[in-house]
């Protein structure tokens, strides 16, 4: 339960973070607010030899409006949640426990992409857009569709890293609903859903239920993973219910 | 250096040592316990910069330049914290394991200023576990200092 060794490095600025992931590459692990990776590191799932630790870069706690730097922390949002869509805000206390909150932050998340997790759900629903940056290739910015691969896995090359994530203005006749069960408030969901109406036109995420986060369309069946914290079955009945009930917080018939 | 319970220490451990274990194997203060090691159950819980965390999560090196507080650092003078005199009374504790993180999640809880009731309170509790007390006698400890005339 202890990490293994690690050279560490703190960054001062946005360049000399990329610097060192850009020499280092895929030995390098950069280190957000550690609430996913350092248990990773101490379980020994992952063993960098390199951490650069961003909590001293500038240019990642930036926030204007609905653009979000990748360092900003989960209470720092909860505590001023101007320009996140409603959506987000409501799920920003399920988001880990309020100490995990403390630290945790919005890019970290994402660049974990726990299937579980709600930011990448929330990127999903609201259309997000991600901006990633290396040194040898400057800056791009994707779609959530693009920006997850897989569970765990995102479209971020060793020597990028994920700067600021854009959320959508809010119109003032959206409506929406967020809903998730967990055994423990702040664990990880055992499914989840979250759902926005805009412009008369419905779109609806489910999270925490199967391999990644699924956009529903009209009939899609929701897809399922069963394990030791909660099986298919169950899965599937509350996913249901989730999208059901979310969407009558839209005030929308299911 | 790292200031801990008001004290200034260099941090002269490898960048692998956790803040927890720093405090408890170079510093000595094992009041600040470890029991899960990967963020679950909140028994390493101390307040860096006044805000609560996993100990078990951050690096000691993270912590070079910011403040810490730890169980030991709650009572003055050798005088226990309002907090302290609350579990003591309500008997919010049994084996005592979790309690240094209840404590530090209290604090933090108390020191929020945010409105704090018997409703709200499991929630905000639920990230530190308490295998002995039901967890009952630790919210009317934090309500009887919340309200010391209840």
């Amino acid at each position: 339960m202890k990490a293994a060794p690690f050279a560490y490095h703190r960054p001062r600025s946005l360049d000399e973070a990329l610097d060192l992931l850009a020499e280092h590459g895929g030995d390098a692990k950069a280190l957000a607010g550690g609430q996913s990776l350092v248990p990773l590191l101490a379980l020994r799932l992952a063993q960098p030899a390199v951490i650069v630790d961003l909590a001293e870069v500038p240019e990642l706690k930036q926030r204007t409006g609905g653009r979000v730097g990748a360092m900003v922390t989960n209470a720092a949002l909860e505590r001023d949640p101007a320009g996140l869509p409603p959506p987000a805000v409501a799920a920003l206390p399920h988001i880990g426990h309020f100490q995990v909150r403390n630290r945790g932050t919005l890019g970290g998340s994402l660049a974990h992409l726990d299937p579980a997790a709600e930011w990448p759900a929330l990127a999903l629903l609201l259309d997000a857009r991600l901006t990633l940056r290396s040194r040898d290739r400057g800056e791009r910015t994707l779609t959530p569709a693009e920006f997850i691969r897989g569970p765990l896995t995102t479209a971020l090359e060793p020597d990028e890293l994920l700067t600021s994530v854009a959320f959508p203005d809010w119109p003032a006749d959206g409506r929406w609903g967020f809903a998730e069960v967990a055994r423990r408030p702040g664990d990880f969901a055992l499914a989840g859903a979250a759902c926005t109406v805009l412009d008369g036109r419905r779109r609806v995420v489910v999270f925490a239920a199967g391999r990644l986060p699924q956009l529903l369309a009209e009939g899609d069946p929701i897809a399922v993973n069963g394990d030791l914290h909660a099986g298919a079955a169950y899965r599937l009945a509350i996913a249901g219910r989730l999208v059901e009930k979310v969407l009558a917080e839209a005030g929308e018939r299911p | 250096m790292i200031t801990v319970n008001g004290r200034p220490h260099p941090v002269d451990v490898e960048p692998r040592v956790t803040l927890a274990d720093f405090l408890r194997d170079s510093l000595r203060l094992t009041g600040t316990h470890l029991g899960c090691e990967h963020g679950v159950c909140g028994a390493c819980t101390v307040l860096l910069d006044g805000e609560a965390v996993r100990s078990c999560l951050v690096f000691a090196v993270q912590a070079e330049g910011h403040e810490v507080r730890t169980v030991e650092g709650m009572s003055g003078e050798g005088r226990p914290s309002p907090l302290q005199l609350a579990f003591e009374r309500r008997r919010a504790f049994q084996c005592g394991f979790c309690t240094p993180g209840f404590l530090a999640t209290g604090q933090a809880l108390l020191d929020s200023g945010r409105t704090l009731s018997r409703e709200n309170l499991p929630e905000l509790l639920a990230g530190n576990i308490c295998r002995c007390t039901g967890y009952a006698p630790i919210i009317d400890a934090l309500l009887d200092v919340v309200d010391p005339g209840r």
